[in-house]
């Protein structure tokens, strides 16, 4: 680095800090909670509500993808989570989303129960539960029994191989818990509409306290091959109050066997 | 399925681990220098990740009767033989497997028709001279099953027989990668945990199908009867340095040697020494065995990661499995 542009930096990492800590104000730091050692504490049951798993761009209702499900199966609206409103695609990759979306029924890695990949495991209608400690945060979704382990301040940790729920790499940026989601499967999509991306993705979440029972929950994505720029989804995360609320089961691989595995049962019409 | 995963714990050669004095004198070992460690909100640090590799089996083999442990001698013995076992490179030996072929001399295959996994997909099995995993019944073997039972597992069998690849319901919980059971006892494959602890929670993460068990620190009633899972309901407490942990509501279809949803399922996890975690679990279930039972695993610290175990994502031997069988059926009826 020259010295000249030392000065700058400086006055840039000022401006970063001045914007963390107006942020951390206005989430009434001195009200969230905090475990034993001071950090803000994200134990408990979280899940987001809204529309973002089925399409997280803007969106009008539109039907079911099979039409025996009627209004049950039928797509709510949603204002969108994507920052600016639209995934800034290269032309290629947005073609190839339009038609992953044309035929996600038949498609999407979650219909089939793969694990969801960050970030889309925090916004599936699922809840999913943070047992933080000091050096690991383990996150435990009900959809799939789904996990990953948090690394706390362990930037250096490579990921032994590449993984459908990714390797993340956690650190403090003030009460901000920063989490950098590397080496995810290239299969796993964003939502039912096709959003995709390639085994570059590089994904930074952002969780902070709102309030004792909200987070606000970001995620900046980055993936040269698919997208022209890096760009932010953003939602809040929210405390599930009900009393003794605990995660049950979505085991979930046992719904999908008669889709994956029916036509090879006895008597089952054999596609030759 | 598990052929595709790849991690360190299954390295080329498999290494017979000799941890001798450590597993042998696991409680004496803590007697002396060593403080158990205490989580930020002081409860006993069980913190890290956990291996399973012990080569003791679950039930005593009959050669050694009443005796609980090997002589220095019997010991020796089976050390000799396990390494030679080891550097056969022959097939994989899971669970008590490699126990038995030590005791025997043969290494059996699973899979005598095609053969197996080899021993390179295997890690270092660590010997203990224990001669069972269960402790009680004193004898170190599974009490006697109820008449309910026996006739229960009877009709099982006979149906697998019957109907081994019909459809994907007549295959095994595990091949289908819904579930290895709970408890997870088979040693050497995967068999790695890691313990997370809050103020009020523990995490018990399964490497083998990436299973997390979430366990609310309370003594609370369960969830309602109506409720049933694979893996149960549990519920945990300290009771002085010792994790209990007692699960209840399995469902019907929770197979564990032949019980399910009458079981009751009581564990207890007391860290014994540095690189010691003593898990002990107790079944209770009249409708099963005559009797409860108990049996003593000491898991060792390990330090590698846990590994993404993604099953169902790449179950590709599911299908062939299917397959093949309809192929069978086709062959057979000259189509």
């Amino acid at each position: 680095m020259t010295a000249k542009l030392q000065p700058l930096l400086n006055a840039f990492s000022l401006i970063t800090l001045l914007i963390t800590s107006s942020l951390a104000a206005s989430a009434d730091a001195q009200n969230i909670p905090r475990t034993a050692d001071g950090k803000p504490d994200f134990n408990g049951i979280w899940q987001t509500i809204g529309s973002a798993h089925y399409d997280i761009e803007p969106h009008a209702a539109r039907a079911a993808p099979l039409f025996q499900l009627g209004a049950f199966g039928a797509i709510p609206a949603g204002l969108g989570v994507v920052e600016g409103g639209s995934i800034p695609y290269h032309p290629a990759a947005l073609a190839k989303k339009q038609d992953k979306q044309q035929n996600w029924l038949a498609e999407d890695p979650v219909v089939k129960c793969y694990m969801p990949g960050v970030p889309r495991a925090n916004y599936m209608p699922f809840p999913f539960q943070i047992v933080q400690s000091p050096e690991h945060i383990a996150m435990s979704y009900e959809f799939a029994s789904a996990m990953r382990i948090v690394y706390m301040n362990r930037p250096d940790f490579k990921a032994p191989v590449p993984s459908w729920m990714g390797h993340s790499l956690g650190s403090w940026e003030g009460d901000t818990l920063v989490i950098e989601v590397t080496e995810q499967m290239p299969d796993s999509w964003f939502d039912h509409a096709g959003n995709h991306h390639s085994a570059a993705l590089r994904v930074v979440e952002r969780y902070t306290h709102l309030s004792a029972d909200a987070i606000m929950y970001e995620a900046t994505i980055e993936d040269p091959e698919v997208f022209s720029r890096p760009w932010k989804l953003s939602m809040p995360l929210y405390r599930r109050l009900e009393p003794r609320m605990q995660l049950l089961e979505f085991k979930c691989v046992e719904f999908t066997e008669e889709l994956i595995y029916g036509h090879l049962s006895k008597g089952a019409d054999i596609a030759e | 399925m598990s052929i595709y995963r790849t991690g360190i714990h299954q390295f080329p050669i498999l290494r017979v681990a000799l941890v001798i004095s450590a597993l042998i004198s696991g409680t004496a070992y803590s007697q002396q220098d060593w403080v158990l460690p205490r989580t930020i909100d002081g409860h006993p640090d069980f913190q890290g990740v956990w291996a399973n590799n012990s080569v003791t089996p679950l039930q005593r083999p009959e050669v050694f009767a009443d005796r609980e442990q090997l002589s220095a001698e019997e010991f020796e013995q089976l050390r000799v033989k396990a390494e030679q076992i080891a550097s056969d490179d022959g097939d994989a030996l899971f669970g008590d497997g490699f126990f038995n072929a030590v005791l025997s001399g043969e290494v059996q295959s699973y899979d005598p028709a095609t053969g197996n996994y080899d021993s390179s997909w295997m890690v270092e099995r660590q010997l203990e001279n224990r001669t069972s995993l269960i402790v009680d019944p004193p004898d170190g073997r599974l009490p006697a099953m109820t008449e309910q039972a026996s006739t229960r597992l009877m009709a099982r069998m006979s149906e697998r027989r019957e109907r081994p690849a019909d459809s994907y319901l007549d295959r095994p919980l595990q091949e289908r990668c819904i579930t290895y059971g709970m408890p997870y006892l088979l040693a050497g494959y995967n068999s790695y945990y890691q313990i997370v602890q809050s103020k009020d929670t523990v995490a018990i993460i399964q490497e083998m199908i990436h299973d997390v068990r979430v366990i609310p620190l309370d003594k609370d009633a369960h969830i309602d009867d109506k409720i049933r899972l694979w893996h149960g309901d549990s519920r945990g407490y300290w009771e002085g340095d010792t994790l209990v942990i007692e699960t209840r509501n399995f469902s019907a279809e929770s197979d564990f040697r032949g019980a399910a949803e009458n079981r009751i399922f009581t564990e207890r996890y007391t860290r014994t020494g540095p690189d010691i975690l003593r898990y002990e679990f107790t079944v209770e279930d009249p409708t099963t065995w005559v009797s409860p039972w108990t049996a003593v695993l000491n898991y060792t610290r390990s330090e590698d990661p846990i590994y993404e175990y993604a099953c169902h994502e790449g179950n590709y031997a599911l299908e062939g499995i299917l397959s093949g069988a309809r192929t069978e059926e086709r062959d057979r009826a000259g189509l």
